[in-house]
């Protein structure tokens, strides 16, 4: 039985949602998927009775500047100061090696940039998906 | 990138402490590891350079990811006794100004530590200072 650590996962981000590429100097990220309950309970039941309903996703990348400006890493945490932003970002992390991954396009909502005396700078960017989710895990 | 050749941290630290003290005082230098016998009564400086935790920086395995490195150098200064600390507080302010939140080849420095007084100097005879550097260095793969 393997099991992993989390400095085996990694994120690839495309603005132009084609073809991802490497965000730098990455240190964490999270995805929740989440999926409404409808319920369906009726009149006389005892036991209310749910149905799945529409399935959504937000998370959060969180990366160490770098300055760096020769891949997506910079594209990405300038992002959500874009205008007209149409959603179809493509987002790519991985849990292990560059098979195991989970693919959606998706909208970043938030980015975090802070800078702490005695600290590496962090930037932390939240996001929801768009549309699909593809679980390849 | 290639792994962090702590050697060349090392030489990077202790090179620039062996460039000031060569200057005007000249002050003689002692590093890890090298036989020295003190002239009775002189001021002298030993330094100890070591690293300590290395922690993951980024996601990434064996290429393209980041670790950070730690260390400390440990610089004693030796006066002689029994004729106050001023002395001995000069040369630890040459030592201090010299690392005091500077960024040398990769290598950042933290405020120094001291300089503290060491109420049993080693080798005894000498008014003793300790002066504690910790820095840090970031490796790329």
């Amino acid at each position: 039985m393997a099991f992993y650590r989390g400095q085996e996962g990694s994120v690839k981000f495309d603005d132009a949602g084609t073809t991802a590429a490497a965000i730098t100097s990455t240190r964490a990220w999270t995805l929740s998927v989440e999926k409404e309950a409808l319920d369906t309970t009726t009149l006389g039941d005892t036991y209310r009775a749910n149905i799945g309903g529409l399935i959504s996703g937000s998370g959060t990348v969180e990366l160490l500047y770098t300055a760096s400006s020769a891949d997506e890493t910079n594209v990405f945490i300038e992002r959500v100061n874009t205008a007209n932003d149409d959603g179809t970002a493509l987002f790519e992390l991985y849990l292990y090696s560059t098979t195991k991954k989970i693919t959606f396009d998706g909208v970043i909502t938030s980015a975090e940039y802070s800078a702490t005396v005695g600290e590496i700078e962090v930037i932390t960017c939240n996001f929801v998906t768009n549309g699909a989710i593809t679980l390849d895990i | 990138m290639a792994a962090a050749n702590l050697n060349t941290i090392r030489a990077t630290i202790e090179g620039r402490l062996a460039t000031e003290l060569a200057a005007s005082p000249v002050l003689p230098v002692v590093f890890h590891n090298m036989p020295y016998t003190p002239t009775p009564n002189s001021s002298w400086v030993q330094c100890q350079v070591g690293f300590g935790t290395n922690e993951y920086l980024t996601m990434g395995s064996t290429s393209g990811a980041s670790n950070n490195i730690i260390g400390i150098a440990v610089i004693n200064v030796f006066t002689p006794a029994g004729v106050g600390s001023g002395a001995n507080f000069t040369i630890a302010k040459r030592i201090r100004d010299l690392y005091n939140r500077i960024n040398v080849s990769g290598v950042h420095f933290d405020p120094p530590i001291g300089p503290e007084v060491v109420a049993s100097p080693a080798p005894e005879g000498y008014f003793q200072t300790q002066v504690r550097l910790t820095f840090e260095t970031f490796e790329d793969l």
